[in-house]
């Protein structure tokens, strides 16, 4: 007879959602309490934070709205209010939302946000500047651009390092002094940077139980477990999330409790490129019946890989090295040399059989040079992969079909491989 | 002595092998620069040919293998074009991987399938404020210059840069001139003819193309056009890296319209500043690429309305609408696009979208949506 397999959902992650409800809550509840509000794309939220302003950020609000399932209506209000379907989908969910406030077109109130005091462009993606200058152009968001390049050459990361930094004190610590009217917050940041430091560690030990056989989690449990280092980033809350997964993750190994139940994974997958935010469920269906379980993705694990590294001593500076240090770079792991270097030691450390590669139609920034990356790979450790074309959060961009197919075609190459 | 037009259009009907051909003729390595923003004034000026990088006119097949169907037409043809080893007399390539998303994909591709001799990657930055952009900027143009002397050998002088400078920029003032003569006789030159005109200077060196838009420029003075009735003038915009379709051209004229003048990439905007010629050379190199107008979409400019530019340009030209052409999948032209659309409906300025495909399926629903344009705007 054929092995049920079953999802054995940890307990601690149930507790992420009401962290995340309440940090949209109180950004959506800001103006009212006379607190400033800040918007940002890429990494730049902490200098928000630092001043005490409740900040978005771009990918989280899409997650946010994939989540509440209100990604889809706001969508279709952006596409009636001129936005082509081939554009980002987060920009176009952006577009969307203020397309519907400006022309009163009910939306989930959950997913409506105040205009900020300041959005700060980070181009990490060339598109994320787009979507910013869109702000500025279609609803007056004042808008402060940084560039945040990602780095192709190692020899490169110097100079870019120095870019972001003069960047950050030339236009961004002087632009948010302007906008909050004080002093900007060092002492702030280097609280944040405290608390995140602990936080992010614990989290790191966390991920070192994707080496156990079985895996006691999963990635999409991982994914999920994000919000406490960006939505509490600085706050106590975040680190006693982590010292409770942390806490359950080495009750089940102590236990011998999979999660995938009766009797573990069979297969165990690397998952590239964005989480898809909207379709968490979806996947979590579709790889569960083979016994099948991601354990490990770049996208998640990018932020703070090397959380030692923080100094809250230099704030800014450390912020900087998280990116574009000589240890821990975002910006070169970003990149396909980079991230050939990083799934490597993925596939070595965590026993991977099998890789799936997520590519987004709307959004291109992790699918660059996926197919080389896939064949580098392939060809260097033995293990097959499949790439599934889709969208974050864009249902039209989801073939249910087109899934099924290929991660049939994955199972069948490493039951191949394994009879040999 | 050869017609000058019909130089022009044996070089642009066959790029690879005119390329191949000059790099045996001039004895000089050639180096390929990715469209849209690489200053190849320094590439002159250390005595190699540089060309434009272009598509082809086939459909990718190979290509497939290495990128998504959703990259845009210029990347997908170009990988397609290196990995059948099509670019073997290119001996270097250049790519800026910050002006968009999709030419990232490149330089893992060409290293692996198809590397060059020489292989150098830009950053060059959107135009943002601040000084630290300036400096980057001018940082990463002198290691360009630096990765040349090595690759050549030879030092870059400032006397060679300002050497070449002139020479380029004489070649935008012939290009102008010859954009002006159009402006006043539309009918001088099908805008097919003008797009070749301008890719020849893509893909010539410019010491060669100034001699031939000089005579080019010779011959049109010379020669009369009958205007046989006032047509609808329009205004082709976008298009930002790549050329369209020649075909598209053509029709937009068989329609009853004509083009006085555009706001395209292999067109207008390649000639568009010119580089300052007193100073230091790099300083002016970099305060070309700095200007903001005309505003590019890749460029970081939110400041300037890229619909002001165009709409100035309907002005001047007394055109009656726009035609835009999308690249599909461009994504900094589908992100602007709704707010330069918004901006022609505000300033009543006639507009219909276009879109460019590398592989185009059919002309037919392109001719319809033209001819309905045309209709509405009064060319027919």
């Amino acid at each position: 007879m054929e092995t049920q397999y079953k999802l054995n959902r940890l307990k601690t992650t149930a507790e992420i959602r009401p962290f995340v409800d309440r940090h949209w809550e109180e950004l959506r509840t800001a103006k009212e309490r006379g607190e400033k509000v800040g918007w940002a794309s890429g990494p730049t939220f902490i200098f928000p934070y630092a001043m005490g302003m409740k900040c978005h950020f771009m990918a989280g609000y899409a997650a946010y709205c994939g989540g509440i399932g209100a990604a889809d209506e706001i969508l279709k209000v952006a596409e009636m209010a001129g936005d082509l379907p081939d554009s980002c989908s987060y920009h176009r969910l952006h577009m969307g939302m203020g397309e519907a406030v400006k022309r009163g077109i009910p939306i989930n109130p959950q997913a409506i946000l105040p205009f900020p005091d300041l959005m700060i462009g980070g181009r990490f993606c060339p598109e994320m500047s787009y979507y910013a200058e869109g702000l500025f152009r279609r609803f007056g968001v004042p808008v402060l651009p940084i560039e945040l390049p990602m780095v192709f050459k190692r020899e490169d990361l110097k100079r870019i390092r120095q870019y972001f930094l003069g960047q950050v004190r030339e236009t961004v610590i002087p632009t948010l002094e302007e906008v909050c009217g004080k002093p900007f917050d060092y002492d702030r940041m280097s609280e944040i940077l405290r608390v995140l430091k602990k936080a992010a560690i614990l989290r790191n030990q966390c991920w070192e139980f994707f080496k156990l056989k079985p895996s006691p989690w999963t990635l999409w449990d991982y994914g999920v477990s994000i919000a406490p280092v960006f939505y509490l980033m600085g706050k106590p809350e975040s680190v006693t999330y982590y010292e409770k997964l942390l806490k359950e993750l080495q009750e089940r190994k102590e236990k011998g409790i999979p999660a995938i139940a009766p009797n573990g994974e069979n297969y165990r997958i690397y998952w590239d490129g964005w989480l898809p935010w909207a379709f968490l469920g979806k996947f979590m269906r579709k790889f569960t019946p083979h016994g099948a379980v991601c354990l490990c993705g770049r996208y998640p694990w990018e932020f703070f890989p090397h959380p030692e590294l923080i100094d809250p001593e230099n704030p800014v500076e450390s912020w900087a090295d998280l990116y574009f240090g000589e240890e821990s770079h975002l910006g070169w792991n970003a990149s396909p040399e980079g991230t050939v270097e990083v799934i490597s030691e993925l596939i070595e450390d965590y026993s991977l059989d099998g890789m799936v590669m997520f590519s987004s139609k709307t959004c291109r920034v992790w699918n660059i040079s996926q197919l080389e990356v896939m064949d580098i790979l392939a060809k260097r450790y033995g293990i097959p992969g499949v790439v599934i074309e889709g969208d974050m959060i864009d249902p039209a961009m989801i073939s249910d079909s087109q899934i099924d197919t290929r991660l049939q075609a994955l199972f069948e190459t490493i039951d191949g491989i394994r009879k040999r | 002595m050869k017609n000058a037009l019909a130089m022009i259009v044996e070089v642009t009907s066959d790029p690879y092998g005119y390329v191949a051909r000059l790099k045996e003729s001039k004895n000089k390595k050639v180096i390929g620069c990715f469209p849209m923003h690489i200053p190849d004034e320094i590439v002159h000026a250390a005595g190699l040919i540089p060309v434009v990088i272009w598509r082809s006119n086939e459909p990718v097949t190979w290509g497939h293998a290495h990128v998504p169907p959703y990259d845009c037409g210029i990347v997908r043809s170009f990988v397609d074009d290196a990995v059948k080893q099509k670019l073997r007399f290119m001996d270097g390539m250049v790519f800026s991987v910050r002006q968009c998303l999709l030419v990232k994909e490149c330089p893992m591709i060409i290293e692996r399938h198809a590397k060059p001799e020489y292989l150098k990657i830009l950053y060059l930055p959107p135009i943002y404020p601040g000084k630290a952009t300036r400096d980057f900027l001018l940082e990463d143009l002198g290691s360009f210059k630096k990765s040349l002397e090595e690759f050549t050998g030879c030092r870059i002088t400032d006397e060679s840069l300002r050497n070449s400078i002139e020479i380029y920029n004489k070649n935008r003032s012939l290009l102008k001139k010859i954009y002006q003569i159009r402006r006043e006789r539309p009918e001088i030159l099908r805008a097919s003819e003008v797009m070749r005109i301008v890719w020849s200077s893509m893909l010539m060196p410019k010491e060669d193309h100034n001699e031939l838009l000089t005579q080019l420029i010779g011959e049109l003075e010379g020669k009369s056009i009958e205007t046989k009735r006032e047509k609808a003038r329009v205004i082709p915009v976008g298009c930002l890296c790549m050329t369209p379709q020649l075909d598209i051209l053509d029709m937009i004229e068989d329609l009853g319209m004509i083009i006085p003048d555009d706001d395209l990439y292999v067109g207008s905007r390649y000639f568009a500043n010119k580089v300052k010629p007193e100073g230091n050379p790099m300083e002016a190199l970099a305060d070309r690429y700095l200007t903001k107008t005309p505003v590019y979409p890749d460029m970081g400019v939110w400041d300037v309305h890229w619909g002001d530019g165009v709409i100035e340009k309907v002005k001047e030209n007394n055109a009656k609408g726009v035609i835009s052409f999308v690249v599909r999948y461009c994504p900094p032209h589908i992100c602007y696009y709704p707010d330069f659309k918004n901006r022609m409906v505000e300033r009543e300025v006639p507009e219909i979208m276009i879109e460019i495909e590398h592989e185009i399926t059919s002309l037919e629903g392109v001719k319809t949506r033209l001819q309905s344009f045309a209709e509405t705007i009064g060319g027919v």
